[in-house]
């Protein structure tokens, strides 16, 4: 295991770099997408009160798929601009890519509070002035101060989700998934037809959490490494697929059972299963003593927008309560918005009664577990674990 | 006259190569975890890379690497049995139809690498056309699951992906062969099959190697087809999979970068038989 080198700091590393591309007379397309644009200065204070909105287009960045593109349209339609959506895959993709400037958004629409600390301590986002943010108000109180961000200097909050056991309910008994919990990811009865999560965090996690072992967040390098073995007895035992498809696999009835998040079960429930396939097919597991993994996506403003203004309002639009339902019934993924319990979701028809635990309670939230920031060196120990398990 | 020639060579290649060694023996940004190349070889620091070594050859990921080696070779056997009866019917045989054989041959490249694949994934589900076809043909139970993460899969799937670019290479080496050759064969009592052995086949070797290092070099760094074909089944798992995952956003990318110049060397090896095989086919074909 390697540690950092800490060396040389990120303008010697463009200084550098410019030096060699200038004696070479090549490379400067490179260096500048290393470098980012000079001229676009990182911003550290809230923008002013009372501005106009930009002429646009607002450039997003977000996951695929990952918005109500009504919700998106109706935001263009008021405000006269284009939104455009520039896609990631995977959150530690996206930071790496605004750190090298090699995309150039407004917000960043969807990033995980466990890299947010690096966003802002890297300059990569602004603070909020949330004057523009009115509906902010219609936030749940449990994210009016949140761990990772005090004081919501720089992000508002997106969806809430947990992690939990996705399966098909109609062949596999509801009894026997909540008795035997995450061990049933490793019953061979159901060889070939398993699936866990494509993230380093939550599938290395969900090992610890099998075992009992609730500090997610370990750097203990012989618990990591125990929960890495474990992984690893998922290939030959259950056939592992490791992906993040348990939104359309389970109700196209591919994947039986998937380690996957509440919001793809309440979301696949009604955009993946075949015609005529009634919603109770599908069944949703969570630790009954509520201690699991929760989490949450929360949108910023990037430090160098050029239309930081219709940042801002398009936050203000996604937090509108009207606009939040109508992104919850396309996308399945909660908003933390104040009223959207499963009891209304459930009466409104978003949410078939048999997924109603896949609904976050105010409860849930209070006792779940939050994937904090690791330091360099556990988290690198945590990486060597994935890599060694997928290598199979 | 050769400055364009060393212009592209170190834009392309050169330039690329160093930024990548400069990762790999670089370190990172304490803040942003993202890679801190060291330009200066002075300030090259060899920990990562002495990791990487110890996993490919006594640990994990040794199998990782053959498992790759095996899926190329077995795709490239692949290429070459439907690739070289294609393109010798093309050079040798279609005539006035060759136009249209090579408009036909280039087709796919029209429709992007990953789309060809995801049409694969809906073709070869448990109730997709394969199963369907097997079961009219009395193949088999048409209920096998193709997509489980089983090898076969992944090697066809590098077959279909690349032998349109075995073919084309191949081709142009064999409509370029002298054909009074291969009369002379005949005349002299050879049968066809001696004249295809003997004459056709060493006549073929570079275009054979030319073609064969085309289609291998992007297998071994492929990621993308066992991905999609397999559901992410860790029992697939390529070269080019541990390289994209360290290098998308990892506080490590000196790894990847490490696995990048490990699969390199490896590559340059191979590389360089094509290199000397060619060349002594030239030297032979000279003194001939």
């Amino acid at each position: 295991m390697t540690g950092p080198r800490v060396g040389t700091s990120r303008r010697d590393f463009i200084v550098r770099g410019a030096q060699l591309a200038a004696v070479l007379g090549i490379g400067a397309p490179l260096l500048q997408a290393c470098g980012g644009d000079d001229d676009d200065e990182a911003v550290t204070e809230p923008i002013d009160d009372g501005l106009e909105p930009e002429a646009g287009p607002l450039r997003v960045f977000n996951y695929s798929d990952y918005v109500n593109p009504d919700v998106v349209a109706s935001f263009e339609e008021k405000y006269g601009v284009k939104v455009e959506i520039t896609t990631f895959d995977v959150d530690a993709e996206a930071l790496t890519k605004l750190a090298s400037g090699s995309v150039e958004v407004d917000l960043h629409h969807s990033c995980a509070p466990n890299t947010l600390n690096r966003l802002i301590a890297g300059g990569l986002l602004q603070p909020l002035n949330k004057s523009y943010l009115p509906n902010a108000a219609n936030v749940l109180a449990a994210f009016d101060d949140p761990w990772y961000d005090p004081g919501s200097q720089y992000t508002v909050p997106y969806t809430l989700f947990s992690s939990g056991i996705g399966y098909r309910a109609d062949r596999i008994d509801p009894a026997l998934v909540e008795t035997a919990g995450w061990d049933i990811l490793w019953d061979p009865t159901y060889k070939g037809v398993t699936s866990i999560l494509d993230d380093y965090r939550e599938g290395l996690a969900m090992a610890m959490l099998r075992r009992g072992l609730t500090d997610v967040n370990t750097t203990d390098e012989e618990v990591i490494r125990q929960a890495g073995a474990d992984l690893r007895e998922l290939t030959g035992l259950m056939n592992i697929k490791v992906n993040i498809e348990g939104y359309k696999d389970v109700p196209e009835g591919v994947t039986d059972l998937a380690h996957t998040w509440s919001g793809d079960m309440i979301g696949g429930a009604y955009s993946y299963l075949p015609e005529g396939t009634d919603p109770s097919v599908l069944g949703w597991w969570y630790p009954s003593d509520g201690v699991g993994i929760v989490n949450n996506d929360c949108m910023g403003v990037i430090s160098n927008a050029k239309s930081p203004v219709l940042a801002h309002l398009y936050m203000n639009h996604l937090l509108d309560a009207a606009n939040a339902e109508l992104n919850f019934e396309w996308l399945g993924y909660l908003p933390p918005i104040d009223g959207l319990d499963a009891d209304y979701l459930i009466a409104q028809g978003y949410v078939p009664e048999n997924l109603r635990s896949a609904v976050l309670t105010n409860d849930i939230v209070a006792k779940g577990l939050r994937f904090e920031p690791l330091p360099i060196e556990a988290d690198q120990i945590w990486e060597e674990e994935w890599s060694k398990f997928n290598a199979g | 006259m050769a400055a364009p020639g060393t212009l592209w060579l170190v834009a392309l290649f050169l330039v690329p190569a160093y930024a990548i060694l400069a990762v790999a023996f670089g370190g990172v940004d304490p803040i942003l975890r993202t890679a801190e190349p060291a330009w200066n070889p002075v300030d090259w620091d060899f920990g990562a890379m002495r990791n990487v070594l110890d996993r490919v050859f006594t640990g994990d990921l040794a199998h990782v690497f053959v498992r790759t080696g095996l899926f190329a070779l077995l795709a490239l056997a692949g290429c070459f049995a439907i690739g070289y009866p294609v393109a010798y019917y093309v050079a040798r045989v279609a005539g006035r139809t060759r136009g249209v054989l090579l408009v036909l041959l280039v087709l796919p490249f029209w429709i992007s690498y990953l789309m060809r694949m995801l049409a694969w994934v809906n073709l070869l589900q448990t109730d997709g056309l394969v199963n369907r076809v097997l079961e009219w043909l009395h193949l088999g139970s048409g209920s096998r699951n193709w997509l489980d993460g089983d090898w076969p899969t992944v090697v066809m799937g590098l077959i279909y992906g690349y032998v349109p670019f075995f073919i084309l290479p191949l081709y142009a080496a064999l409509e370029r062969l002298d054909w009074r050759l291969l009369e002379a064969s005949r005349d002299l009592g050879a049968s066809r099959f001696w004249t295809f052995v003997k004459v056709t086949l060493p006549l073929s070797v570079p275009g054979l190697m030319a073609a064969s290092v085309i289609v291998v070099l992007p297998m071994c760094g492929d990621y993308y087809t066992n991905t999609y074909l397999t559901g992410g089944s860790p029992r697939t798992e390529m070269v080019g999979n541990q390289i994209e995952f360290f290098l998308r956003g990892t506080s490590q990318p000196q790894t990847g970068a490490s696995l990048v110049i490990i699969l390199m060397v490896f590559l340059m090896v191979a590389m360089a038989y094509y290199l000397i095989t060619i060349a002594r086919s030239q030297r032979d074909g000279a003194r001939a």
